[in-house]
Formats: C-alpha cells, structure tokens, sequence
C-alpha cells in the first residue's frame, strides 16, 4: 500500500489552492445544474424580446431596451443567486459529502469562502452573459454603444454576491427553505431600507430614530448597487459613488461572510 | 500502554445531542477513554447506536465533544490541522459528488490534501487499481453501485499515503469478495507500518484483523485489550469424537460429561476438563471404541461481547440533561 515513503507526501500550495479546489468543484456543480440553463434561457429570450417591446412602445427605445432589459438580469440573477445560494452549504451537508471535504486539512472557513467563490464565478458567467446580450440588443437598435449597461451590469453582480453571501450566512445553520425566505426577504428590505430611515427621521420619537437608523445599517442596502436609473435616465455617478459602492460590497459582504464562517466553525454534523 | 507511542489518544469523551428543541439532549458518548499506538490496527466494536460514529467524528473533527480531548500524534486533534494530513478517513457509506467522476473527485483530495498534480495522478491510478475500480475511474460517480463507492470511500481514504488510516464500517455494502479485499487491504496497510481504526459490527473482522478492540455499549466502554486478552486463556469445554463401540452405545456407568450425541457413526462428547477428557479415553477404549479427535474450545469474541452487553442490559438509561 505505502508508496515506501515513511510520511505522507510533500504538502503543495495552501489556503489559496484550496479555496480555489473548491470553489472550481462548486462552479463545475453549478453549471452543470438544469435548472441555471432553464433560468438562463429564459432571460436571454426576456432580453432579447426587449427589441420587439421597444418597437411597439412610445417613446425613447433605446432607454425602454436599457430599462427592461437590466431588470431582466437583475431579477434572472437574483432567482440564480437564491436558489444555488440556499443549497451551497446545507445540501452538502444533507447529503454528507461534506464529511470527506472538512476530514482532510481543511479549515472550514475555506470550505464557505470556497462556495461562495464557486457560486460567484457562475454568477460573473451568467451575468457577462445576460449583459453582453443587452449589450448587443442596444447596440443593433441603437447604433451606438452604451457602456453603461456594462458598468450597472456590474452593479447587479455586486448585490447578487452579496445575496450569495446572505444565502450562505442562512445555509450554515437553517433549511433550504428558511433561508430562501429569509434571502428573498433581505433582498426585498434591502431594497427598502433608505424609506425604512427617512420614515423613522420623521418620527418624533427618538427611540423611533435611533432604531429605525439601526436597522439600515444592520440590514443591508442593496439600493446602492441600483445603477439602472443612471443608465436609463443618462445621469453618470461619479467615481467616487462607484468606489463607495465597492467599499460597501466588501465590507457589508465580508462582515456576512466572516459571520457565516464563525457559525459554521463549531457545527455539529449529526 | 500502547506499543510504538499513541497515535490517537481519547480521553473522558463525553458528547450529547439534542434530538429537538423542546427534548432533553441524549447522551452518545459517555467518559470515553482509549489510545490507539502506533502500527496497531484496533477494532471498534459495538451495536447500532453504540456510539462508534460519533466517536470517529469527533476524531475527525465533523463533532465536537462536550467534555473530554482527543489528541492524535501527540497534538490537540479537535484545533490543529497539521495532522489531518497524516490521516486517512472514510465515513460510513460514503458520499460523493456525483456529476465528478472516480479520477476526478481523486483529484479533488489529493489537491485537498496538498498533493503535486503528476503525485496524486500516480496515487490514485494506483489505488483504483488496488480497490479494484481501475476501469470505472472514468465512469461518473452517479452510476457507481453502492460496493463501487464503498471502494471508491477507501481509495481516497488511502490516496495520499496517510500514516493513520480510519474507517467507519468499512466492510458495510460490500459483497464477500469486497470483503476479503478489504481484510486484504487492511492487513496490507499493518504490514506497511500504518495504524489502522476501524469501527465495525461484525466479529469476525475484528477477530480476523485486530491487534486490540475497543467494545462500546450505549455511550461507554465496556472493554478494552486484544482479543487473546479479552477472550482469555480458558478453555470452555474439550470436545472428544469417538467411533461408536461394538453394539452402537456407550453403556452404563460412563463418567461426568456436558453434552453427549451422536454424529453419523461418531460419539460427540463434551467434557469440562482434562481429568474428565482422560476418564472418558480410558473408558470408551475398554469397550472398543477409538479416539477419532480431542479439541479444546476456547470462548469466541462474539460470545464475549455477547456475555458483557448482557451485563449491562436494563442499566441506566442513556438520556441526560
């Protein structure tokens, strides 16, 4: 049986290698799964209908194929990120492979990044995908090229990491069921959040303010990823908006992430 | 004391599990003890819930104890990763990613392990090869039967060369060929050098294959030594075969006997010592009869675990707050 050396063979790479193992092994699951083509399908043919949508409205057609188009991927990506999101972890947990994965040298905060990582890479797929599609619909209707479908293209698979990082968070300890309605509900407040702080402003309570100004930063404010209405309406953000909005995705994410991790850390598997 | 140093060293193990919120937790393990030394193989023996999966989880770090340590070469086994490398586990009917197939999800643990990409394709050529699934390494995971994933569970078990190799019931779905080249594999593995800990219900294994066993009732250990020590030196009966004596029986007055029967044209007679044994050689030989046979029946392991499970049947019960 032994290979005749007295230990076991020369440790190659490390934690990079392994995040990057697993996540490869979650992006190969992922795009091999049905149920992303059926959904896929679907929004390159809402995308693409755009074009006849644009024909029979009034109006500006370049901004309807711009508007109807980016909802498409944004709502075709949220459907992804949910649905894939909500089994990354528990499914493996359920079904027990995950025993053969954290037996070996692996720490399990390199187990969660690793599926997150997997997933996102579908998403980044899927996305480019959708946008590019949008991209050409607009440029063959238009005539001319609108980078700003790319730029709140990227704005949409900023939120939908994030939403995989929250479906991750309610993986690591509920049902798929539970965190499917817990996701889709942040995904639904996340977009509320800015009324949720001016409606408490206006309160006279203090309690009111001080809960409800709580609540927006603990809950998350996916509203800043909205980069449609720049697009649509010809209004640029500058820069410095752009980075902020980066800066948020990492922090608001890593925060749901490293939370997730510290969960996941001391779990049971039964 | 374990020879050649301990490799896993398990000590007062206590774990319970809530099995629902509003339940009172249920007590799996219970003041666990043991060590396993090096190139030992021991067996872990017990019935259905004794407790034997969740021990070997806690060693692997898939539980985590409520009380107790469990240290393997030498280190806290529960925080550090630096000896996960050195170990090779294989759950109960393994789980595999089903749309990869053998050579891949191979690929995917030597990487995990921190294996060189030409390494783990030599390695796991070679334990396909040696668990007899050379040529379905190709084939998807999805369509292996359940014996092939079985064999598939100890092939990455073994694939980057571990110095301890742990099997939760390794001979489970397999067909008898299946078995013996599981026994085989084992004994191969000692001969190497390695530790081998394997939990199982079937006594023949451990009978077969272990230096030691470990037997787990409900939670606690019920006994631990090697199988000679556990079955002990004493003989439980001689049994003598005689031919039938001229007239077919045996007459009056013969000596003090356990059992006496017939077989075919033979006289089966089972005594308790040696003085009884002799007594019957001399009086069956004054009537004619030949001595075909003399045997001295020692108790089997499973009569053992039999012989204290009952001992401790109708104890205490096995829920704790």
């Amino acid at each position: 049986m032994s290979s005749g050396s007295p230990g076991p063979p020369a440790v190659r790479g490390g934690m990079l290698r392994r995040v990057l193992s697993i996540a490869a092994n979650t992006f190969r699951e992922t795009v091999r799964n049905k149920i992303l083509y059926v959904i896929l399908a679907f929004a390159l043919f809402v995308i693409g209908l755009t074009w006849f949508l644009a024909d029979l409205s009034m109006g500006e057609l370049t901004r309807i194929i711009a508007d109807v188009g980016l909802t498409s991927i944004h709502l075709f990506g949220v459907t992804i990120a949910v649905f894939l999101g909500i089994t990354l972890v528990s499914q493996e947990v359920d079904r027990k492979t995950i025993y053969l994965i954290l037996s070996k040298p692996v720490p399990r905060w390199e187990f969660v990044a690793g599926k997150a990582a997997g997933l996102s890479s579908t998403l980044l797929l899927t996305t480019a995908l959708m946008a590019a599609t949008l991209f050409v619909v607009h440029f063959l209707y238009g005539g001319k090229a609108e980078p700003g479908i790319l730029i709140a293209s990227a704005g949409i698979y900023l939120e939908l990491v994030l939403l995989v990082c929250i479906a991750t968070l309610f993986s690591t300890f509920t049902t798929s069921t539970l965190s499917a309605m817990f996701t889709l509900a942040l995904f639904l407040i996340g977009h509320l959040s800015t009324h949720l702080v001016r409606f408490g402003g206006q309160s006279k309570s203090a309690a009111v303010r001080a809960v409800s100004s709580g609540l927006f930063y603990l809950l998350p404010n996916l509203e800043v990823f909205n980069l449609k209405n720049g697009v649509v309406h010809g209004e640029a953000r500058s820069l410095e908006a752009l980075a902020g909005m980066v800066g948020y995705f990492a922090c608001y994410g890593g925060a749901v992430l490293l939370l997730a991790c510290l969960l996941f850390e001391r779990k049971d598997f039964k | 004391m374990t020879p050649g140093g301990a490799i896993i060293e398990v000590e007062n193990l206590r774990k319970s599990y809530a099995t629902d919120f509003w339940k009172k937790r249920t007590r799996v393990l219970d003041d666990v003890s043991f060590s396993v030394g090096e190139n030992e193989v021991v067996g872990f023996l017990g019935a259905n819930g004794a407790g034997k999966t969740t021990t070997i989880k806690i060693i692997n770090r898939l539980a985590f104890p409520d009380s107790g340590t469990v240290r393997l070469f030498g280190e806290d086994g529960v925080a550090r990763f630096a000896s996960r490398r050195r170990i090779g586990f294989m759950p109960e009917q393994p789980y595999f990613y089903e749309y990869l197939t053998g050579m891949e999800f191979l690929g995917l643990c030597g990487r995990l392990n921190g294996m060189g990409g030409r390494e783990t394709r030599r390695r796991a050529v070679a334990m396909m090869e040696r668990v007899g699934l050379a040529a379905a390494g190709g084939m998807a995971i999805r369509k292996y039967s359940k014996g092939m994933m079985q064999r598939l569970g100890l092939a990455q078990a073994l694939l980057h060369d571990p110095e301890l190799v742990v099997l939760d019931e390794p001979m489970s779905g397999l067909d008898p060929m299946g078995r013996m080249d599981v026994r085989a594999i084992i004994s191969e593995l000692k001969s190497a050098g390695k530790t081998v800990f394997f939990s199982t219900h079937i006594i023949s294994d451990v009978e077969a294959l272990c230096d030691r066993v470990i037997l787990l009732d409900r939670g606690r250990k019920l006994a631990e030594g090697t199988v000679a020590g556990l079955v002990g030196n004493e003989v439980q009966f001689i049994e003598l075969v005689f031919s039938s004596p001229p007239g077919g029986e045996a007459g009056p007055d013969m000596p003090p006997c356990i059992r006496f029967s017939r077989a075919a044209d033979d006289l089966v007679v089972r005594v308790r010592n040696v003085d009884d044994a002799n007594l019957w050689i001399a009086k069956m030989g004054g009537r004619g009869s030949k001595l075909r046979s003399m045997t001295q029946v020692k108790p089997k392991l499973e009569e053992i675990y039999v012989e204290r499970l009952s001992g401790t049947a109708g104890g205490e019960g096995r829920d704790a707050s």
